[in-house]
This record gives C-alpha cells, structure tokens and sequence, in this order.
C-alpha cells in the first residue's frame, strides 16, 4: 500500500503541471481544468496498478484527462468552442514586456482551431513525438504532422504581422 | 533539400533535427536566418503555453486521494474483518463438530474399541481386588446396587464412555476378561442390543436411565453375564 501511495505522489508532483497546463489548453479555463487534472489522477489512483511501464504515465494521464474531458461534454453541453476572451486572466497591468507578449500568443493560441492546437500542445508541453501524438490521438503520423506543420505557420506568421498592431494598442 | 520541404519539417518538428537538416542550415544562409527565427518563436510558443500552475495543486491532489482512499480503507477493513470473522466461525463449528461428535456409529461399536484399547492393562490372571462395598459406592451414581460382586471384579473404575461418564468392570472370564459397562442412558448414540467383531461379543440391555453392556471373548457365555447382572442389580429409583 506504501509503495502505491509513493508512486502515485512522485506521479502527482513530476506531472500535475503538464497535465494542469494541458487542461488548461483543451478547455480554457483554469477552475475546469483544475477539476479534469483532479479527476483525472483520482481515475489514475484507482487503475494506478494497471499502469506498468512508468515512461508511459504522462501519456496514460493524457488519455485520462482527453476522456475526461470529453465525458464533460457528454454531461453538459457548454458551447466551448467559441473562445471567450475573458477567461484569459493571466496578466495584470504591471506586467511585463514580457508577460504582455505572452499574453498576446496566448490568446493567438487559444484562437487557433482546436485541431491544431491540441497537437502543438502536446508537442510543446507534453514533449511528445509525433508519432506519440498521433497514437495519443488516434490520427495517423502525416495528418499531425500537417497540423503541427499549420499550427506553427499560423503562429509564425502571427508574430511576423503583429509587432506593429501590439505597438499600437501598447502604446 | 528543398525549401518547402525544409520549412515543413523545421515548422512540424523544430526541435527534431536530422543531419539533413542540420546540414542545410549550414548549407544556407537563408534558411539559418530562417531557423534561428524559428528558436525564437518557439521559446515564445513556450512560455505562453507555460501558463502558471496554482502552486497548492500538487498537495490538493495527494490530499483529495488520501481521503478518497482512506474511505476505501474503511470498507475494506469492514469487509475484511466480516470476513475473518466467519472463517473464525465455520472453523469453530467444524473443531466442535469434530471434537464433540460421536465417532462411533453406535454402542456396540464404542464398547470394543474401548475394550480392545485397554486389553492390555488387564490379564484373566489378576486377582481380584475390589469389594462389593467399593463397588457399590461407584455405583452410587447410576443410582443402583449390586448384591453381589456377580464373579471375581478385577478393577472398578469411571470411564470416560463416548463422550458420557461410565462405570468400566472387569471381571474374570473363563479365558479373557469380561467387561462390564453401565452408562446413562444417551440418546446421541444408537443402541444396539447385540455386536461382535472377529474375536469379541456384546450385549447391550436399556434399564430406566442407564444403559448396560457386557464384553466378552467369544467363549464367553455373554448372555449368562447378561443375566446375573439383571438379576443382582437394584436400582434405586
């Protein structure tokens, strides 16, 4: 019993923080994904014995946190995918030059079609392949890479424009 | 390497890089500038993903499954103790069972074992020993009286008799000794009113509350023995 508690705390501490950002991502909203991660390592106790090879946690976890997710929508229908730009509260007026710049990708990303976004976050947070995507997913290793592909140009092209824009609304 | 085929890779997966690209990096001055864009972008990528975590997530987590799971515990411990407790209960009837039930289908059966078990603290030859008087205060719990020592009573002694207390005579036969049983009347074990095996015999006979039987070899004339008991015995009640 010892050892299960041990192993489940050293899950909790290596990866609440990738699995609470990878909520954060898929729902946009930080109490929700606070409640998916808490679901999803109470689901992670209870099966935590079917879980062998511990390099494949973070993407067990994953596919706990998706399903949960996706049980959310089963339950109730929030209209979530239009993105409210009042969820995004990050940034306070002190902010730095630097936070300011976060803020401003981040609503980029947030923004971004779900499809895309959801690869690029798996890949950046997650630090997953993509053929680790793809299997997280069930897509083959081509459409995630097309995605990746996409989700990155949309973004690059993003930061090409903007500098000026921000300028503007900074200044 | 084409440019194309350079910007997809480089855009899908930055952070893979083959000799192949790394190659063309170096190759081009174009796509170096290109890549080096790219680090930034991805740094910046980075950080606004890293959104901050609520630093008491990892603790509420351990907390909220010590909980969930100590609840488990507790059935657990439930179902565990209701458990042990009925193994405790069946192997307490089945030691009582075994302990206290009669291995012996009837009378006939229990007398010759217990006679055959103790042959060998007896010989025809002894002398006999006991008086009628000494007798008949043993016999004094089966509430009856002898009027005679029937033959000579080698030993008169309480025997435990399937589980009831007994009054064992021996006397001395005419080549073996004879047995004498007088026990209750109980009503666990079958009566049987006449037995043998290979070398011994018996009669049983029923009196109000008491039971007696006569064990002999097989010369023996049992049912005579049988007789002078029923003859010489008065109960008192």
């Amino acid at each position: 019993m010892a050892t299960k508690q041990v192993r489940y705390e050293a899950l909790v501490k290596a990866l609440h923080a990738d699995l609470y950002r990878y909520g954060y991502w898929l729902c946009h909203d930080k109490h929700i994904a606070e409640d998916l991660v808490q679901e999803t390592f109470l689901r992670a106790w209870r099966a935590l014995d079917s879980l062998k090879d511990e390099k494949a946690a973070k993407s067990w976890l994953i596919t706990i946190l998706r399903r949960e997710n996706a049980r959310r929508f089963e339950r109730k229908r929030f209209d979530m995918s239009e993105y409210e730009e009042a969820t995004i509260s990050d940034v306070k007026a002190t902010s730095s030059e630097q936070e300011i710049e976060n803020y401003w990708l981040r609503e980029k990303i947030a923004k971004m079609p779900e499809e895309y976004r959801e690869p690029l976050v798996l890949q950046v947070i997650g630090g997953f392949s993509g053929e680790e995507i793809a299997g997280i997913l069930s897509l083959n290793k081509n459409t995630v890479m097309t995605r990746l592909f996409r989700a990155r140009n949309q973004l690059k092209e993003a930061v090409d424009d903007e500098p000026k824009l921000r300028g503007l609304h900074n200044g | 390497m084409d440019d194309l085929k350079f910007r997809r890779s480089m855009l899908a997966e930055p952070n893979n890089r083959d000799d192949a690209i790394k190659a063309a990096i170096k190759s081009d001055s174009a796509k170096q500038k290109f890549s080096q864009e790219l680090d930034t972008l991805e740094h910046k990528i980075a950080q606004a993903m890293h959104i901050p975590v609520p630093e008491d997530l990892a603790n509420k987590l351990i907390l909220r499954q010590t909980f969930a799971s100590h609840q488990q515990q507790k059935r657990k411990t439930r179902v565990r103790l209701s458990m042990a407790a009925s193994v405790a209960l069946v192997m307490g009837l089945t030691v009582n069972f075994m302990m206290f039930s009669n291995t012996y289908k009837n009378l006939g059966d229990y007398a010759i074992a217990h006679v055959n078990y103790e042959a060998s603290h007896f010989s025809n030859n002894d002398q006999p020993r006991v008086t009628l008087a000494s007798l008949n205060e043993k016999m004094a719990t089966f509430k009856g009286s002898f009027d005679s020592t029937l033959g000579n009573l080698i030993f008169a002694d309480y025997c435990r008799f399937n589980g009831s207390n007994s009054l064992h005579l021996v006397f001395q036969g005419q080549s073996s000794p004879v047995n004498i049983f007088i026990l209750p009347d109980d009503k666990d074990i079958k009566f049987v009113a006449n037995f043998a095996n290979d070398k011994l015999q018996g009669r049983s006979l029923n009196f109000n509350h008491s039971n007696i039987i006569v064990v002999g070899d097989k010369n023996e004339p049992i049912k005579q023995w049988q007789e002078r008991v029923s003859d010489h015995i008065t109960w008192s009640i």
